[in-house]
């Protein structure tokens, strides 16, 4: 139609409006039509006005317009467990800096959910103080003074009906004084036995269910379940009362922002994706190693262990990144089709007591402090068994990675925070020097840092300056902070925005916790049959057992 | 740290610069671009502190060229300075001041002393070139930054811009107005999701954001865009959208508040923080995206001429 209606005059302008035209006559006939299937009256006018809804599109958005920013719509966030540490540290400084940056909805309603007996002044001098502490755009009072309007406190427990009563009197308040249109999100941050009871209280008090046209959110953070049976037990009771599209499950060691880096890293690149295989690929040492004990979390840490709340989401989300195919978009869609295939291709070794390790970290000194051990924390029973350290190998059954073993580690009180990807080469075929110049040759590898400094190294051998010839490791440095911002946004702020935005594109599925599940279940139930974890002293990588699984396969665990 | 090398060579400033990067143990290769500056020595420092401020989420190698144009007739002499640390933000900072016949070769004067491998970008902070990409310097850039409302004379200034418009050429008189779009645009993606008929935009006279603000409304809703402009008023004052079934929303900010009000048939009027866009934020802002602007080339060269101007 382009064609023969606009002729010689075809220039890009004259095509936009055509096709603006277009749009605009199609979503007529649609409502047109369906005027007529139904009967007319108040009815059918809304039903017609919910069809071109689906039919809108902004006239003022265009594609190619990069600097306009999206504007969360009006909406409240309700916080479960608002007292806590998260939510000091990380929520409310991070709505804090949402608002400054103008992300954040005119009218935007905050309401905090807590025991504690507070009015609605109380919690905002709590808000206040938290959000200025740890902000991470500058303190302005005017961003306060809107966002203080919107701020609500809810007093009660879990089991108190009458609290979810009030719940829903305040968003209904808040709904007609500040113009949130119904649109309210749930953050749970809150220990995850609570989370049946809290969906079953916000189903029964009417607050799961959102009204026509406006949304209802909920966002859970890991661990999702113990395993995979207890993990779809969560589901169902969360799915019952929340429609799947509406529940969140937030990884915020694994940011948006760092998902997209690996992305971009392997999938916009053409030097990486040709040696990113088993062909050049020895192995792949996957680890986050922490520097803090369990701090106050004995409670929740205790019978959970590292496995459990490292690796289950956080390391095989890093695992299937590293060693998924390319998606053929970057929607949600298209990339959790790729991290299914491969987490459903992950095999778990066979010789469970070879290629599995895991420690209890010891007393000792982390670096300049001296620390207890695991069993002396407290709150921590003196036989507990729980680990702190759990490392294993894992294998991909596909052609990319055939005989390419994973390592995955993760551990409390290790040598330092860190976290990172790295990807060792195998050796050369043939070195054509005597054997005496690559002695101090290692082997190539691509680390990809995810925290502290996140950027990427490269590892190869250089020519030691001088007669002799000599060739030894050196590093080639890429550092995010460095080349680019200073001042990136904090994982949550982008996890919050994306929740209120309804763009879900990089939260893990259900399907993926179930798979990451079903991976790690045989490893925990064999560790169930087994008695103390080796102790490891604080401060160092881990137990002996962790360094004599590698060397089973002649590699050694990098020194991050 | 600040090193003045006066009667000095380009070659004598990059050893120099190569010597304090050794000594002070830094690399220069997270340098993602180099920025070109055309000012003049009254505006220099707060140029700088503009550029260095936005230097702190783009490093970069700022080269600033001082009163080039006043020197032009003067004995042919460099004097530099280069700045570093504290004194030059998340980069280095290098002054050029050419006197004589080195003032009408500026390209190869600079070309020494630019990031290699990385983009070029150019901004005259005020005086604005009448074909930006056939300066000598912005011949060389990837991308041109302008400010026609800090030139003497904005709207001749802007004229010219228009007349020689290339793609790699943007004005800041765009990038102030990115608060305002946003806003606007946030509001239509709420319901009810209706058309908008006309539209109205109030702001100071002779201000260059709000007739391309009424030029991007125009461009982008096709409809009739009505201008209302006073010279009692400063700054972009609204935005008001009518929609089919004649209901009206606004989004209004006056007397340099930090806030706006945004207002809806049968809703509350709802106060946002808007703070007046500071240089610094205007001049980050362009740093990072580093590709033509579409939009803006439709709005000044098919939306400028569907608004009736002042």
């Amino acid at each position: 139609m382009g064609n023969s209606s606009s002729g010689q005059s075809s220039t890009p302008d004259s095509e936009t409006k055509t096709s603006a035209a277009a749009v605009k006559a199609s979503t007529g006939t649609t409502s047109d039509s369906s005027h007529a299937l139904v009967t007319p009256g108040a009815d059918a006018s809304s039903q017609s006005g919910a069809q071109s809804d689906e039919h809108w599109s902004n006239p003022l958005r265009d594609p190619s317009d990069l600097r306009l920013p999206r504007i969360a719509g009006p909406c409240s966030l309700v916080i479960f467990g608002v007292t806590g540490d998260l939510s000091k540290k990380k929520l409310l400084p991070a709505i804090y800096d949402l608002a400054n940056r103008g992300l954040l909805p005119a009218g935007f309603g905050l309401i905090g959910f807590g025991r504690r007996d507070w009015s609605d002044e109380q919690f905002g001098n709590f808000v206040k103080e938290n959000m200025q502490a740890h902000c991470r755009t500058p303190f302005k009072e005017t961003t306060w003074s809107h966002l203080a309007k919107g701020l609500r406190f809810v007093q009660g427990n879990f089991d108190d009906e009458q609290a979810f009563t009030n719940l829903s009197k305040t968003v209904s308040e808040l709904d007609r004084d500040r113009g949130t249109m119904g649109n309210h999100a749930f953050y749970m941050s809150v220990p995850p036995k609570a989370f049946p009871e809290v969906s079953r209280q916000l189903a029964k008090s009417g607050l799961s269910h959102s009204t026509k046209g406006a949304w209802r959110r909920v966002i859970i953070e890991k661990p999702f379940g113990h395993d995979l049976k207890s993990a779809k037990e969560l589901d169902r009771v969360i799915s019952s009362v929340f429609d799947p599209e509406s529940v969140f499950r937030i990884d915020h060691y694994l940011g948006k922002e760092t998902v997209q880096n690996i992305l971009a890293l392997r999938f916009a690149n053409m030097m990486f994706e040709p040696v990113w295989n088993a062909n050049y690929v020895s192995h792949v040492q996957i680890t986050m190693a922490e520097d803090i004990g369990i701090g106050g979390r004995a409670g929740y840490y205790d019978g959970i262990g590292a496995a459990r709340d490292v690796i289950q989401n956080h390391l095989l989300q890093l695992m299937a990144l590293t060693a998924m195919e390319e998606p053929v978009s970057f929607s949600a869609a298209d990339l959790t089709a790729e991290k299914t295939k491969v987490l459903s291709a992950i095999r778990v070794p066979k010789d469970l007591e070879h290629y599995t390790a895991r420690g209890q970290y010891a007393d000792g000194w982390q670096g300049s402090e001296k620390v207890v051990g695991y069993l002396n924390e407290k709150g921590i029973d003196k036989t507990s068994t729980t680990e702190t350290y759990a490392a294993l190998r894992l294998d991909v059954d596909t052609r990319r990675w055939a005989g390419v073993p994973f390592y995955l580690r993760t551990g409390k009180r290790l040598g330092k925070r860190v976290t990172e990807i790295a990807l060792e080469f195998k050796r050369a075929p043939h070195l054509p020097f005597e054997t005496t110049a690559t002695r101090e040759l290692g082997a190539n590898a691509i680390v990809i840092r995810i925290q502290p400094d996140e950027g990427v190294t490269l590892r190869f051998g250089a020519k030691v300056p001088g007669t002799a010839m000599e060739v030894r490791d050196v590093s080639m440095d890429f550092s995010y902070g460095r080349s680019f911002t200073e001042s990136s946004p904090e994982a949550y702020e982008r996890l919050i925005l994306d929740v209120l935005l309804g763009d879900p594109p990089l939260f893990p599925t259900t399907e993926e916790v179930n798979l990451s599940w079903n991976i790690l279940d045989p490893v925990e139930e064999y560790w169930s049959t087994l008695g103390q974890p080796q102790p490891y002293a604080s401060g160092t990588w881990g137990p002996a057992q962790s360094d004599e699984m590698l060397e089973r396969d002649g590699n050694h665990w990098r020194l991050p | 740290m600040i090193v003045t090398l006066s009667q000095t060579t380009t070659s004598a400033i990059s050893s120099k610069i190569e010597n304090l990067h050794k000594e002070r143990g830094e690399v220069a290769l997270g340098r993602v671009l180099t920025m070109l500056i055309c000012t003049t020595s009254d505006n220099l420092e707060s140029t700088l502190e503009t550029a260095n401020e936005a230097s702190r989420e783009h490093p970069c190698r700022v080269i600033a060229i001082v009163d080039a144009e006043r020197n032009k007739h003067e004995d042919p002499r460099l004097d530099a300075q280069v700045r570093f640390g504290a004194d030059a933000g998340a980069g280095e900072i290098i002054i050029l001041k050419p006197y004589g016949n080195l003032t009408r070769h500026l390209d190869t004067l600079v070309i020494p002393l630019l990031v290699p491998d990385a983009p070029v970008v150019a901004w005259w902070p005020t005086r604005v070139p009448e074909d930006p990409s056939k300066d000598a310097l912005g011949a060389m850039a990837r991308n041109r930054i302008t400010d026609a409302l800090r030139a003497p004379n904005p709207e001749a200034a802007f004229t010219a811009l228009r007349a020689h418009w290339s793609s790699q050429d943007v004005d800041m008189s765009w990038t102030r107005l990115t608060r305002w779009r946003a806003l606007a645009a946030a509001l239509l993606d709420q319901p009810p999701h209706l058309a908008v008929v006309s539209a109205r935009v109030t702001g100071q006279s002779h201000y260059l954001p709000v007739d391309l603000l009424a030029a991007w409304l125009a461009v982008r809703l096709e409809v009739p865009v009505t201008l209302d402009q006073k010279t009692s008023e400063h700054a972009i004052t609204g935005i008001y959208l009518t929609r089919e079934d004649s209901s009206v929303v606004s989004i209004e900010r006056h007397n340099d508040e930090d806030q706006a009000m945004i207002t809806q048939a049968g809703a509350q009027a709802q106060a946002i923080a808007m703070p007046m866009r500071t240089l610094e934020e205007c001049l980050s802002e362009e740093l990072r995206r580093l590709d033509p602007d579409e939009i803006y080339a439709e709005v000044i060269n098919r939306g400028w001429g569907m608004i009736d101007h002042d």
